[in-house]
């Protein structure tokens, strides 16, 4: 009998010798010229394995959510555990087989082998590429899409509860000249530069500390709530008709992929940071000044 | 907003934004793990290959933002629209810590693969395999496995405040069961070399009082079967060597440097039975500790609480013991039930009673 996803997740003791049996015949399959080396084939099946793990599916049971693995079909399982198998593969051949080779050697072998050579095959994807492929490509995706940078705002004015590290993030700010971003923090949160960062003899500790508390705050589901419940009252808000405020009622702010209770936390996260005055009601209601200061720091730049 | 647009988006970034972003990038630097597996090396000597296989990834991977990962690639891979907003806490995570990156880098391509299908439909698992049939290194590696996901749990929650008990729990269990299959004795120590150590991690968060290290002594037992190599000539350990050759005899052997005990059962009765304990021991009455006692349940601890089992009677002049320890169903005549006992018994510590 096959196994499954779910055999794995919920039935693991039966199921790992069969998901043994399946990755051990595919990494054999993948190994070429290694596959008879049976330390290098366990290499490439206890990767897999240990990925399974790591993912909470492999005995995950019914404490670790279902993720989009366990949506795949049976067909489609098998083909995303035979593809982790092949990777490695290639990882091992690479590994076992550059040191040792001399160009010319590698020439031959890719001219006889090119048919069956899994090498050949990693060069290119016939897909295209990866997003995300280096850290610099998710930085720089981070500070240029809206919705992204605007967390990165939050954060440096979270950190407004700390001056001296928030003047070392500005000082590190001014000197690498991201003059619009710290134009609105500078603005928001009234702070003035100091002309010189020599004048504290801390700096390079409150740097450190600072760097550390935008790690932990850029991380949290909560920030991401906030600031995507911010930038939504920036654009749902309407002036209401019999008074000078804008209103908005939580059905609307909780559309899409945010959950009522998703959108109230983040509501009671502006409330802490004292950019909104609601106390649990239906409807939100933003005096304009309120708005305007949402409006500056989560929409404009 | 398509994910390929958004990528355009990106590669029309100014000269403030790079400079913005490879600040960033030095921000979420990710400090390297104090604890990171020492063992992360897959070469190793010829001897260690024939019988161990290494944990093959670092330690230094965040289970929370592990886990995110299938459903984030799904998201970019069916281009769903919000997914960086969705997931920016995760994207945020991708862009410092080294490790999670690799295994969403590996996800995507074959998560990819299974569903943009390009290569002919992989074989199906089949046959009908058993654990007995399958390496003793690849059950040793699992166990580890199981041990080393239960650890990055409990570091895990030190962040997220996440109650992940029961699920280390689990996953510390179900290493219990498998070492239980692990016929070579040299196989199941050093898959289960952590065991004690990971589980005991739990039971401090459990608010059990951090144990001293006044234990007098820590037995550990002489494990059943082979301690030899597969295809040399049969080596028994220095602790196999007294024993007698019958592996299923319903006894369990320990040893703590020169002094011996043993587990007998007498019905459901398990009893420790302990052998030249110091002079200074003599007419006091000890108290016994088994970590891994609470793990599994299949016996019922005297006084309810395996790491606290008073003996009932003082050390004899002679140094001997016999302390009853507890009921249970399992028998020390079936070899996999004794395993399984043996596993649970891996440590067993000894301490004075004021």
């Amino acid at each position: 009998m096959p196994f499954t996803a779910h055999d794995l997740r919920h039935h693991p003791e039966q199921s790992y010798p069969l998901l043994y049996a399946y990755l051990h015949r595919n990494a054999q399959r993948f190994l070429g010229a290694l596959k008879y080396d049976a330390f290098e084939v366990d290499t490439v099946v206890g990767h897999v394995v240990e990925q399974l793990v790591r993912l909470g599916l492999f005995s995950g049971s019914d404490v670790t959510p279902l993720t989009a693995l366990d949506s795949l079909t049976d067909a489609q399982f098998y083909a995303f555990l035979s593809r982790c198998v092949k990777n490695k593969a290639i990882d091992r051949l690479r590994k076992r087989r550059l040191p040792v080779n001399t160009a010319a050697e590698l020439e031959t072998v890719a001219g006889n082998e090119h048919d069956e050579d899994p090498l050949d095959e990693s060069a290119e994807s016939v897909w295209g590429t990866t997003p995300f492929a280096a850290p610099e490509e998710i930085t720089l995706r981070l500070t240029t899409q809206l919705e992204l940078r605007n967390i990165l705002k939050h954060c440096i004015l979270v950190l407004s509860t700390a001056p001296h590290q928030l003047q070392a993030v500005l000082n590190e700010l001014q000197e690498m000249g991201a003059d619009e971003l710290l134009h609105v923090i500078s603005e928001e949160l009234h702070v003035s530069l100091p002309a010189s960062a020599s004048q504290n003899p801390h700096l390079s500790q409150h740097k450190d500390h600072a760097h550390k508390k935008l790690r932990y705050c850029l991380q949290q589901r909560s920030t991401n709530l906030t600031v995507r419940v911010a930038l939504r009252l920036t654009q749902y808000t309407v002036r209401s008709s019999d008074t000078n405020d804008y209103v908005v009622d939580i059905q609307t702010l909780a559309q899409d992929d945010l959950s009522e209770g998703d959108a109230r936390l983040g509501l009671n996260k502006l409330v802490a940071e004292g950019l909104l005055s609601w106390h649990g009601e239906e409807t939100v209601h933003l005096t304009p000044a309120q708005l305007k200061r949402l409006l500056r720091f989560y929409r404009e730049e | 907003m398509s994910n390929d647009q958004q990528f355009s988006d990106s590669s029309n970034a100014s000269g403030d934004d790079e400079k913005l972003a490879l600040w960033l990038k030095q921000v979420m630097q990710v400090p390297p793990h104090s604890e990171s597996n020492p063992a992360f090396a897959v070469e190793s000597s010829a001897r260690e290959r024939e019988t161990h296989l290494e944990l093959l990834q670092g330690s230094g991977y965040h289970v929370s933002f592990y886990q995110q990962l299938p459903d984030f690639v799904m998201a970019l891979l069916t281009n769903h629209e919000m997914a960086t907003v969705h997931y920016a806490p995760l994207l945020y995570h991708l862009a410092g810590c080294q490790e999670c990156h690799q295994g969403y880098l590996e996800l995507y391509d074959a998560m990819r693969a299974a569903v943009y299908p390009q290569e002919p439909r992989p074989l199906l698992g089949q046959g009908t395999r058993t654990l007995t049939a399958t390496p003793q290194r690849m059950l040793g590696h699992l166990c580890q496995t199981l041990i080393s996901q239960a650890e990055a749990l409990w570091r895990d929650a030190r962040n997220t405040q996440k109650d992940v008990h029961s699920y280390a729990r689990s996953l510390l269990q179900l290493a219990l069961k498998i070492s239980a299959r692990i016929v070579q004795s040299s196989v199941r120590r050093h898959a289960t070399h952590d065991l004690v150590r990971v589980a005991t991690l739990f039971e401090r968060a459990d608010d059990t009082p951090e144990e001293d290290s006044s234990a007098l002594y820590s037995f550990t037992p002489a494990l059943a079967g082979t301690g030899g190599m597969r295809g040399k000539k049969v080596v028994r350990s220095a602790g196999t060597l007294k024993r007698p050759f019958k592996a299923e005899q319903p006894v369990i052997h320990l040893h703590a440097h020169a002094v011996e005990g043993t587990i007998v059962q007498r019905d459901q009765l398990l009893e420790l039975r302990l052998h030249n304990l110091a002079p200074t021991l003599r007419n006091r009455y000890v108290q016994i500790s088994v970590p891994l006692g609470s793990l599994l349940e299949p016996v019922r601890w005297i006084g309810g609480n395996p790491r606290a089992i008073r003996s009932t009677v003082p050390v004899d002049e002679a140094g001997q013991l016999v302390v009853p320890l507890g009921q249970t169903e399992l028998r020390l005549h079936d070899a996999e039930e004794r395993s399984l006992l043996e596993a649970m018994f891996m440590l067993l510590e000894v301490r004075t009673v004021e």
